[in-house]
């Protein structure tokens, strides 16, 4: 069985500078980008919540079809309805948002629980858990879905549901090598002797201080998933129906324009995506090479 | 080969097939117990829309030879699937097996090619950083590596199918249309679409890059380099050929998965179209039998990485 651990510990230097003044310039350049988008999904979600839009993203204007970015009143342009494209893409956070963040929750909730039990208790807990991972491992992601879509309703929560769930393994590995790299250094070791609560030493010596920079990385890397799959299955029809707008349903109803010659229905929203992962991807890339020590000469 | 250069190899073979006949019972069981909670049952979709008696209803489960407990069900399942009857589609009537590996040859081509087009992408690139150190060309590579690795598939296939169908005339305008050498030629759009698109081109140069520099700081390297030996010939084993094998079981869940989407773009007639079909009909069977070659398909490419391993590295097999 593919033993699931991988190093997760072996924080270079111990010294007392704040990580920023330790962190290599490119992970900084990672982060602040990754941080501007995390900034702007946000802003952009409460701007949606409360309906604080430049115009009704429902709203059809025939006279204005498929205007191009910096017409006047319309910064990005209008879709093939006339629909304002800023507008659409503002709403289209609310389509993963939320979900996404239910996504997150239970993979770090179960990941936590299922890493500590396999880590610190070891033994037949370790070989039920490594064979539940590796259970889970078996199924492309997308194939398990559309399994779930087929025995329940398209629903978006069921679905991130499971994309929770599928991101439980590396959460879990993470924790668990975290762990057991912990022990190699006899600091659980010292914990017990100095006759410490169990609780304690899980939650605040291991959980607390050193799992929690890479449950932040998988929350961020989680969150790249979540939009992936979420714009995948929109794409699919599987996800938010027209004309409630979702990035994935966007591409999908520009591209019979696309074919003609006339990009930006499917472009603007696909450009979306493309930023916004890459923002998630950076910022997991680049606390993990900061706050877990792994940058590669 | 020697005898002592077999027997670690049996030893895992059988060690890994067990595990893998073991998870496999496991899958089954996880996708019949999805299928089990589910409101209704296969036959309910077949039935939609008819008022039938609940008399009738029973006599159709009967007719189709459903049982009534969940285990009498399970086993009718799996036996039916050792023996090689995945049961029939609901929508079409035809066994889902033999449809299943008819469009699964197409999704497997698909598949394999993209993961060598990825390799092919990704090992110069990340074999390159590790001996040479970061230049200026390998670390814009690795921006742009980051950069494709987060772009949607379906949107670079409008791309590439406008540019290189409806611009330039190059390809057949769909799988079907076109015969003899141009069919063919239809094949390597979309896997080269899948092979740059499927989001882990980053990730496979990081991890061949960490591995590849880890190996070239070994003594038995330095010392290949002291005394003039091939540098890249002493590495190759544990510098490249184990991180490849490896990154092609973890990564064939992510390709078979991205294989639905870029079939889809295509039009392709492979196993993932097949699966969005069978989830928009709600045709049990179908889905089921897919989740389940698929799985196959993700075990076997980890024994496949086993059994390299243990090949490179035969002390393994007495963990």
């Amino acid at each position: 069985m593919k033993s699931y651990s991988q190093q997760s510990g072996e924080i270079g230097e111990f010294s007392d500078l704040p990580f920023w003044k330790k962190a290599n310039s490119v992970d900084l350049a990672y982060v602040t980008y990754g941080l501007l988008v995390v900034t702007l999904v946000i802003a952009s979600y409460l701007l949606g919540a409360f309906k604080l839009l430049p115009h009704d993203p429902q709203d059809i204007d025939l006279e204005l079809m498929m205007a191009p970015p910096l017409t006047p009143k319309h910064v990005l342009g209008t879709d093939f309805m006339g629909r304002d494209m800023l507008s659409r893409l503002v709403v289209g956070i609310q389509a993963y948002f939320l979900p996404g963040l239910l996504a997150i929750f239970i993979a770090l909730f179960l990941g936590t629980i299922l890493g500590v039990l396999a880590g610190y208790r070891g033994g037949k807990f370790d070989t039920v858990i490594t064979y539940l991972t590796n259970l889970i491992d078996s199924f492309p992601r997308l194939v398990l879905i559309l399994l779930v879509i087929a025995a329940f309703k398209p629903d978006i929560y069921v679905i991130m549901l499971v994309v929770g769930i599928t991101n439980v393994p590396a959460v879990a590995s993470l924790v668990k090598g975290k762990i057991l790299f912990l022990k190699q250094k006899n600091f659980i070791e010292a914990d017990i002797a100095l006759g410490l609560p169990t609780g304690t030493i899980i939650l605040k010596h291991i959980l607390w201080h050193n799992c929690r920079s890479i449950l932040i990385i998988q929350a961020t890397l989680g969150m790249a998933e979540a939009i992936l799959m979420e714009t995948s299955l929109s794409y699919l029809g599987f996800g938010v129906q027209e004309p409630t707008p979702s990035w994935g349903n966007m591409v999908l109803a520009g591209s019979n324009y696309f074919m003609k010659g006339q990009f930006w229905p499917s472009t603007a929203p696909a450009l979306a995506i493309l930023f916004t992962i890459l923002g998630f991807h950076l910022l997991g890339d680049g606390l993990n090479n900061i706050l877990e020590g792994k940058r590669d000469k | 080969m020697k005898l002592t250069a077999i027997r670690p190899v049996g030893i895992v073979l059988v060690r890994e097939l067990s595990l893998t006949m073991l998870l496999l019972l496991g899958v089954s069981a996880l996708v019949f117990l999805i299928l089990y909670l589910s409101p209704g049952d296969p036959f309910s979709v077949l039935l939609e829309g008819q008022s039938l008696s609940e008399e009738a209803r029973s006599g159709i489960r009967q007719a189709m030879g459903i049982e009534r407990s969940w285990y009498g069900q399970y086993f009718h399942w799996v036996s039916g699937m050792v023996r090689g009857d995945f049961g029939a589609s609901v929508r079409t009537g035809l066994p889902v097996l033999s449809e299943v590996l008819r469009t699964g040859i197409n999704t497997l081509i698909l598949t394999l090619g993209s993961l060598l087009v990825t390799l092919l992408i990704a090992a110069p690139i990340a074999i390159r950083s590790a001996m040479r150190g970061m230049s200026k060309a390998t670390w814009s590579f690795t921006i742009l590596s980051y950069v494709i690795s987060a772009l949607p598939v379906f949107w670079l296939g409008y791309i590439v199918i406008y540019f290189f169908t409806h611009k330039l005339g190059l390809f057949p305008l769909a799988f079907g249309f076109a015969t003899g050498a141009k069919k063919w030629l239809y094949l390597l759009l979309p896997i080269f679409v899948l092979g740059i698109g499927n989001g882990t081109i980053s990730e496979v140069i990081r991890t061949l890059r960490e591995e590849m520099g880890r190996v070239m700081e070994e003594d038995y390297i330095r010392t290949a380099r002291a005394k003039g030996a091939s540098v890249w010939k002493h590495a190759f084993k544990e510098g490249f050929l184990i991180p490849v094998t490896e990154i092609i079981a973890a990564k064939i869940p992510f390709i078979l998965g991205g294989a639905v989407i870029v079939e889809q773009v295509f039009n392709w007639p492979g196993m993932g179209r097949m699966a969005w079909q069978a989830a928009q009909d709600r045709d049990y069977p179908v889905i089921m039998g897919i989740a389940i070659v698929a799985a196959v398909l993700v075990r076997l490419g980890s024994l496949f990485q086993s059994v390299v391993y243990v090949m490179v590295n035969p002390r393994a097999s007495k963990e």
